[in-house]
């Protein structure tokens, strides 16, 4: 199953995947959508984690998803051979349900270009997807925070080396770590915070 | 509900800041944590909007983009865009400087209505450096030739320009050698804006030593003119007693703050404050009079030289506002939130905007010039007093009293402390009763809980006896604590406890403003003059815990240069380039007998420096 996958650790908080969301759902997919008159909001959600670090929070689309089952209307529904959830903002009478059930948060209620007032979340950018491109979040990123893959050689490729590496460097001494400016940025950030705290 | 011991160590701070929570003000932490998280590519410096090929960034983990779409490396990224930060800097000190001069060129051709000379032994001190002949000429020849021979240096007629002549000889030959010598100051800030335009320089170290060309005709030249043309203007400033936090604000009293930098507005405004028939009106109104008090570093400036109290920092300015108690706030340039007018909006205080290089939405525009200053700040200062009729007195409330603070510490104030000469001072760093000295100058950033990194590091460097000398916002943070009264000596170490004791003086001297750093350069040239050796051989340094603008990144630069090592609480925009990181931390000091550290945290900042100190002693021969 292919689908956009999170590192964390990666987001440096630029915000470029709502501007590109936004984009990409906008009626005139320009630059100027800003000044629509009824502007297109964006679908992903950059979180503050406790210690302050950026964290990109969208849709999951869980199978079975809680919100498509608390739904009463049945506005939303599954498509793409059931691996995209999306929501019809006709059928929407923004009872709130599906915020409610969502274990991540990322359902808010917004103004749809034809006046609907519906919940509102990601899509998975469905149409760009049948056009043979990528989400639109993940054309964004230029950290690889973002990735549309298919999770399960994703993980084999990524955690599963990850993994080995850590069972494998148990048994020896401690590598040298990668240091990088961002791991930098990072620690330096992390000890603002423990100051602030004191 | 906000944690407020995160946001301030100040009880004037926090109390206001509850207060303004109650009365859903917006202040700038509110929009510092609606900012959050911050862009990692621009914290890094690794995006470029110079061009609009682009704009760029390049993915600091290697796997993205590592060229924009010039080309640019991260090295040329970061590069590029330091030097644009250092030319804003040096370029705002300068233009700053550049006013005065421009007021000293009135008053030399007499059109410069309330304004005139008063330090003539200065003047002719300063146009003898100038190769200016001053006899036989009048008050007014001399300062119209001195402000003639100042546009020069902002020129390109000279290959150096004026003030370098005081720096060391070592260091000057360093700086020839480096090519590093300001030519005119207006050139060094075009040519670096030049040289960062797409396809011209794009080698990072040539980039890098134009930055410090740059910092030098800041630190040598806009800074330095700016600090000297003032004190002939306004005074020399001799050592005081003042007042400093929101206490200074009277609960009974017409209240004016002053805010900005440069001393021609507030220097008027001072004045017109003194008036008799404003003062009669003030009373007839109910008032028992007129009070002025400073904020930022045009508060400075009147603090050193009249001793008018000050109000607070950089983030206690939208805070004074919440007082209610201010009838008008007087602002000409520099760190001035725009935020500021939206919070006035809420009680009854008049702002007004005097520069035609900075204006204000919600501001009212009465724009100063040499010939109009008088009448124009006799007209605010009557607006303000009527204004105390609107006051609210429901919504007054100043929660503290004021904390008494010294001042005026200009190094030829230092020097008559000294009974002349400096060389009191030089026999008590000999004998370890002084350590060394360390300059703790900037500003306040809501990413640092609100001076917490001045206070703790002045504590920590006066309890290992060494001397602290502030400007600008670290000044008021420290002079808060109470290390700016003699009896501020009760935090410093024996030795140093008795040099205070021995001169009446506190163990932390307020020196300025921020273009007063040059001050700082000064008094180090003169001790490495009189030892006969380079600045960097001295057991000085330099910190700026709390720093935020592009001024403090020229200043920086300025400062690290002369050879002082500079510890900043700030991470710069560097870090996405590991070469030029590792040459600040580690390779300039090969190159320039100084480098920079970056450590938010002021104790371990404290540590950095007193390491430093002891190893310079020891390479001066000087027991530790």
């Amino acid at each position: 199953m292919k689908t956009v996958i999170i590192n964390p650790e990666r987001c440096v908080g630029c915000m470029q995947c709502r501007f590109q969301c936004a984009l990409a759902h906008s009626k005139s997919k320009d630059y100027f959508s800003v000044f629509e008159e009824i502007p297109s909001k964006p679908r992903i959600h950059i979180v503050k984690t406790k210690d302050k670090e950026p964290f990109p929070n969208k849709c999951r689309h869980c199978n079975p998803a809680p919100c498509e089952q608390s739904c009463i209307t049945k506005a939303i529904y599954r498509a793409n051979n059931d691996e995209i959830v999306l929501i019809n903002p006709d059928k929407c009478i923004n009872c709130g349900m599906c915020a409610m059930a969502c274990p991540f948060g990322v359902i808010r209620y917004h103004l749809y270009p034809h006046r609907k007032l519906s919940a509102h979340k990601c899509d998975q950018c469905i149409l760009r997807l049948t056009e043979g491109e990528k989400p639109a979040c993940v054309s964004a990123c230029k950290v690889s925070a973002l990735v549309y893959d298919d999770i399960n050689k994703y993980m084999t490729n990524v955690e599963g080396r990850k993994i080995a590496e850590l069972v494998y460097l148990g048994i020896r001494e401690k590598r040298e770590e990668n240091i990088n400016g961002y791991n930098l940025l990072k620690a330096y950030n992390k000890s603002l915070l423990e100051i602030s705290r004191r | 509900m906000k944690d407020y011991k995160e946001l301030s160590i100040c009880t004037d701070a926090t109390e206001t800041i509850k207060k303004a929570e109650r009365e859903n003000i917006e202040l700038v932490w509110d929009r510092k944590i609606a900012q959050e998280p911050h862009c990692g590519f621009c914290e890094l410096g690794l995006s470029c909007r110079i061009c609009t090929m682009g704009p760029c960034r390049i993915d600091p983990f290697g796997d993205g983009p590592q060229k924009g779409v010039c080309g640019a490396d991260a090295e040329i990224m970061v590069a590029r865009n330091l030097l644009r930060m250092i030319s804003a800097g040096s370029a705002s000190h300068s233009d700053h400087g550049r006013d005065l001069v421009e007021v000293l060129y009135a008053v030399g051709e007499g059109k410069a209505g309330g304004y005139e000379i008063k330090d003539e032994e200065k003047l002719k001190t300063i146009a003898k450096i100038y190769n200016i002949t001053v006899d036989g000429k009048t008050t007014k020849e001399i300062a119209k030739e001195l402000a003639l021979a100042m546009m020069e240096d902002y020129g390109m007629k000279k290959k150096e320009i004026s003030f370098v002549s005081i720096a060391p000889e070592k260091r000057k030959e360093l700086w020839r050698k480096l090519n590093v010598i300001p030519r005119g100051i207006d050139r060094e800030v075009t040519e670096s804006m030049h040289r960062s335009h797409m396809g011209v320089d794009n080698d990072y170290i040539s980039l890098l030593l134009q930055g410090v060309r740059t910092s030098l005709a800041d630190g040598y030249g806009g800074s330095m003119i700016g600090t000297y043309v003032s004190d002939i203007l306004f005074g020399t400033p001799e050592p005081k007693v003042s007042a400093l936090n929101l206490g200074v604000i009277k609960e009974d009293y017409v209240n004016i703050l002053i805010h900005g930098h440069n001393p021609v507005v507030s220097e008027m405004i001072y004045l017109a404050v003194e008036d008799k028939e404003l003062t009669d009106l003030a009373k007839s109104l109910g008032a028992k009079g007129i009070n002025l008090a400073g904020l930022c570093c045009t508060g400075n400036e009147l603090l050193m030289r009249k001793g008018i109290p000050m109000a607070g920092n950089h983030l206690m300015t939208e805070l004074t506002i919440v007082t209610g108690a201010v009838e008008a706030m007087v602002v000409d340039y520099q760190c001035i939130m725009p935020a500021l007018s939206e919070v006035a909006k809420c009680y009854h205080t008049l702002m007004f905007s005097t520069s035609d290089k900075a204006k204000f939405p919600g501001m009212e525009h009465i724009e100063f010039n040499p010939e109009n200053a008088r009448e124009r700040a006799f007209k605010i200062v009557k607006l303000a007093v009527e204004n105390f009729k609107n006051r609210k007195k429901e919504k007054v409330y100043i929660p503290v009293t004021e904390v008494k603070s010294m001042t005026g510490f200009s190094v030829e104030a230092i020097l008559k402390a000294l009974g002349g000469t400096l060389n009191p001072l030089i026999d008590a760093i000999k004998a370890g009763n002084i350590k060394g000295a360390v300059g703790i100058v900037g500003c306040n950033n809501p990413k640092i809980k609100h001076d917490y990194g001045h206070v703790e590091l002045a504590k920590k460097l006066v309890a290992n006896d060494i001397l602290v000398l502030t400007t600008g916002c670290a000044n008021v943070a420290i002079g808060k604590a109470g290390l700016q009264v003699p009896e501020g000596k009760v935090f410093a170490g024996e030795g140093l406890k008795a040099v205070c004791n021995a001169l009446g003086i506190p163990p932390s001297l307020h020196i300025g403003s921020c273009v007063d750093n040059s001050r700082i350069l000064v008094i180090a040239s003169a001790l490495a003059n009189a030892l006969g050796v380079d600045i960097s051989d001295l057991p000085l340094a330099g910190s700026a815990p709390e720093w935020y603008s592009e001024k403090a990144v020229a200043i920086a630069f300025y400062v690290m240069a002369s050879g002082i090592y500079t510890v900043l609480g700030v991470m710069p925009p560097i870090l996405g380039s590991k070469k030029i990181t590792d040459l600040a931390v580690n390779g300039l000091e090969g190159v320039f007998g100084a480098k920079f550290a970056v450590e938010p945290d002021p104790l371990k900042a404290g540590d950095l420096i007193i390491e430093h100190i002891k190893n310079k002693r020891k390479a001066l021969g000087l027991a530790s």
